[in-house]
């Protein structure tokens, strides 16, 4: 399995993960090819249902990543989503979904290089435990 | 006890301060009692209140999209300690109205699980139970057992916090505050030394049994969405079939639906007609909540529920920011 | 009638498990539901009526009907053997009788093939049914309302009485006797055998609470179809769908497709009428919105509708919904309502 290169869905809030995303790209910087960007006007748009959807269809980990909080371009959305993200994670976990499985992070428009470590450090996290296999649909 | 709820009822109803009152009276089963919707000062007398009592009553406010709210209608409701905080959430909630409600709350001294009595008795069917002092006594053909409340009261009680309403119209009886941190958290403590793949395998050992019908849901006071997340089918979020990763997923997500907002009255896993351990998963989310943000469920319905809030600095260790 | 010594069961388990796939009752986590076995190790003796119904053997809960990819439909293939079940009680056994007549289309064309139910008509039309006497039935048991027998084998294959030692065989249909003759562990019963199978009867048949007349049950469901009454037999339920999914008789599905890309599945899973979306209409119309309107449709279809399209109500008094309902909806005692109705629109 040593060819296996993970799949991960990595959710991005358009007002600033996914300009980091983007800054990231045009400044030529590079970090694993391994995610699946799904762009979000917001954090607090993610419904958990996304994440498990993701998990479902195969996709061996999930990032979701929105605005630093106060830098909320709809002021309150990563508020919100900070508690829902809190109390899921550790759901996740209780079921046996390893902890590096799905992830989350703030990054910001301007935060380029940024994006690319996160990028690489949930790449490699996901390479070390390994293909997704408890969730998937019809395994 | 139960005559002077009797009585206050009857007196409640003939002064015309409510014209409904939602209790318990005697099952046609010896081990559950069973909701009655008295609406004449007679009628009271069927009133009981003991450790068969173990559905939550708010629930019918909340059903069919609050139908007996919505009739204007002044309701009396019996609750144990967490029907209470059952209320109390729908105050915070604004889906029932403060003056519109009288909240009755009784001693509570737990509700029997009829898995662990069928257990004590070997299989025998139980025709009659009766209590006293913490003892239950059950009897049928060959039967003549009496059994200490620790060995047959659900887990939720055993370990239960708020046995008595908090917040409340009237109090029959004296009310008594539970012991906090009472070995609330022991299960959660063992199964959280397990690794991800022990927990995965005693996940799916429990929720393999599942058959999807629902009755969890239905029986929770705070489930009360017009429509559930399960019966939308476009998109389609969980698969219908009992396939472990729809059934683990629709259990999550129910889950992270009650967070905050979860009573752990155990009406959920008394209903389970597979006897599913629900309540870890609950009591997983509520003390998250109850650690990250400080806010118990029901307490205070002057309080807005943790999830419909937020504050700018928070605990966010699990975020790579 | 024959008897089988206990010590033999083992093997006449094992020797059925040869020439069938042979469910029993088997406990597990607590409950109990019809299971494969290989051996009498695993079989739960004493379990009267199941948690689970035995409806799930011939008509399981999610069932792939076919699957699809670019290149066509693949039916699945049904394995060899026929099904062979043991410990089916009276009420249990009158059910599956019952679902064959649905599933068989017994009411329009019986004898056209193309109107049955093919997933269920393989499993079921060469299946083995040992119906077991019940000697000890529960409170909840009602099976002699609705014209049951804890004693009777009707519909049975081999009819079977646990006579305390032994079992206590008799044929109920010619496959049953072609069965029994060619058993080789049975001996003759003795006269004392019958006797005792005689005591077991009438005293589970005494156990039984005293039937209520249900023959005017279909025409008081119609008389009372408008009135208030369902107000208040349906207070009390929350529309959970426990009952219907532990129900030996209930049989209503839904059909799914789930795919991804260019190949899937198409599944047919349980249904309850319980649910508040099943009869929810593509425009977004529901004609049974309310909790009271599923409720009595729930009530109408077993004791009215099935009546006059069948000859019999749909329920075979075996009492799982009366255990599993979270709040204690008996329906004995909405069947008592209606009948007893005094109100408007009574005769």
């Amino acid at each position: 399995m040593k060819d296996w290169q993970p799949r991960i869905l990595a959710i991005l809030c358009n007002w600033c993960s996914y300009a980091g995303a983007d800054l990231a790209g045009v400044s030529r910087i590079q970090y694993p090819p391994n995610i699946r960007v799904v762009r979000i006007p917001c954090s607090g748009r993610v419904d958990p249902l996304f994440i498990m959807k993701g998990l479902q269809s195969g996709f061996d980990g999930v990032l979701v990543s929105g605005c630093h909080p106060g830098d909320c371009h709809y002021l309150s959305g990563n508020f919100v989503a900070r508690r829902r993200f809190a109390v899921l994670k550790p759901l996740l976990e209780m079921i046996g979904i390893e902890p590096e499985r799905v992830q989350f992070s703030w990054i910001s428009a301007g935060e380029g290089e940024r994006f690319a470590q996160v990028m690489t450090k949930v790449t490699n996290d996901i390479k070390k435990i390994g293909p997704a296999r408890r969730l998937v649909k019809g395994a | 006890m139960v005559n002077e709820l009797r009585e206050k009822v009857k007196k409640l109803l003939a002064g015309g301060e409510v014209e409904l009152v939602i209790g318990w009276e005697k099952g046609s089963r010896a081990l559950a009692a069973t909701p009655v919707f008295i609406d004449s000062p007679k009628e009271a007398d069927r009133l009981i209140f003991d450790s068969t009592c173990g559905n939550n009553p708010a629930v019918y406010f909340t059903k069919d999209s609050r139908r007996l709210v919505k009739a204007g209608k002044k309701i009396g409701v019996v609750v144990k300690g967490c029907d209470a905080r059952s209320m109390s959430l729908y105050l915070a909630e604004k889906q029932v109205k403060r003056e519109n409600v009288v909240i009755i709350g009784v001693p509570c001294r737990g509700v029997i699980d009829t898995d662990k009595v069928a257990e004590a008795a070997g299989g025998r069917e139980v025709l009659e139970y009766s209590e006293q002092d913490g003892k239950m006594t059950v009897r049928g053909k060959d039967l003549d057992l009496t059994l200490d409340a620790n060995e047959v009261l659900s887990n939720s009680c055993l370990t239960c916090v708020y046995p008595d309403a908090r917040e409340y119209d009237i109090f029959i009886g004296k009310a008594r505050d539970g012991e906090p941190g009472k070995e609330q958290n022991a299960a959660l403590d063992e199964f959280e030394k397990l690794s991800p793949e022990e927990r995965w395998e005693k996940m799916t050992e429990i929720y393999s049994r599942c058959i999807r019908c629902y009755a969890c849901r239905n029986v929770c006071p705070s489930c009360y969405c017009n429509e559930c997340f399960v019966d939308q089918n476009d998109p389609q979020w969980v698969g219908k079939t009992p396939e472990i990763t729809d059934t683990m997923i629709f259990h999550i997500i129910r889950n992270l639906h009650v967070a905050g907002r979860c009573v752990e009255c155990g009406a959920c896993e008394r209903a389970c007609p597979m006897g599913l351990e629900l309540l870890l998963l609950n009591r997983k989310a509520a003390r998250e909540v109850e650690e990250r943000f400080g806010y118990v469920t029901g307490i205070d319905s002057g309080e807005k529920p943790a999830m419909a809030d937020f504050r700018e600095d928070e605990k966010q260790d699990f975020i790579m920011g | 009638m024959v008897r089988l010594e206990k010590d033999k069961f083992d093997d006449f388990i094992r020797s059925l498990a040869g020439d069938y796939i042979v469910y029993a009752p088997v406990t597990a986590g607590g409950k109990s539901s019809f299971k494969v076995v290989e051996s009498a190790e695993d079989i739960d003796g004493n379990c009267l009526v199941t948690d689970r119904s035995p409806k799930e053997i011939f008509f399981p809960h999610s069932e792939v009907l076919f699957e699809y990819d670019r290149d066509g439909v693949r039916e699945l293939e049904r394995s060899g053997k026929p099904i062979a079940v043991w410990g089916l009680r009276g009420c249990d056994v009158k059910s599956l009788a019952m679902l064959d007549k649905v599933f068989g289309n017994a009411r329009q064309m019986p004898d056209n093939e193309m109107f049955q139910d093919p997933y269920w008509k393989q499993k079921y039309d060469d299946s083995l049914v040992f119906g077991l006497a019940c000697n000890e039935p529960r409170s909840t048991c009602f099976c002699n309302w609705l014209g049951g027998d804890p004693h009777g084998g009707d519909g049975s294959d081999v009819f079977v009485v646990d006579a305390g030692d032994a079992y206590l065989m008799k044929p109920g249909s010619d496959k049953g006797k072609a069965f029994i003759e060619k058993m080789t562990d049975a001996g003759p019963a003795s006269d004392a055998d019958e006797k005792k199978a005689g005591e077991l009867a009438s005293g589970a048949r005494a156990m039984l609470s005293d039937p209520l007349a249900l023959d005017e049950l279909d025409g008081r469901l119609k008389a009372v179809f408008h009135e208030d009454i369902w107000e208040e037999l349906s207070a009390k339920c929350v529309n959970c769908g426990a009952c219907a999914f532990v129900c030996p008789t209930c049989h209503c599905f839904d059909v799914q497709d789930e795919g991804k890309g260019g190949k899937g599945k198409r599944i047919r899973i349980w249904d309850s009428c319980m649910f508040p979306i099943f009869t929810k209409e593509a425009s977004g119309h529901n004609p049974r919105q309310l909790s009271r309107e599923r409720f009595k449709q729930r009530v109408m279809h077993k004791f009215s509708y099935f009546v006059d399209n069948y000859g019999e109500s749909l329920c075979t008094g075996c009492g799982r919904c009366v255990v599993a309902c979270p709040v204690n909806v008996d329906i004995r005692e909405v069947i008592k309502k209606v009948i007893l109705f005094e109100g408007k629109g009574a005769r």
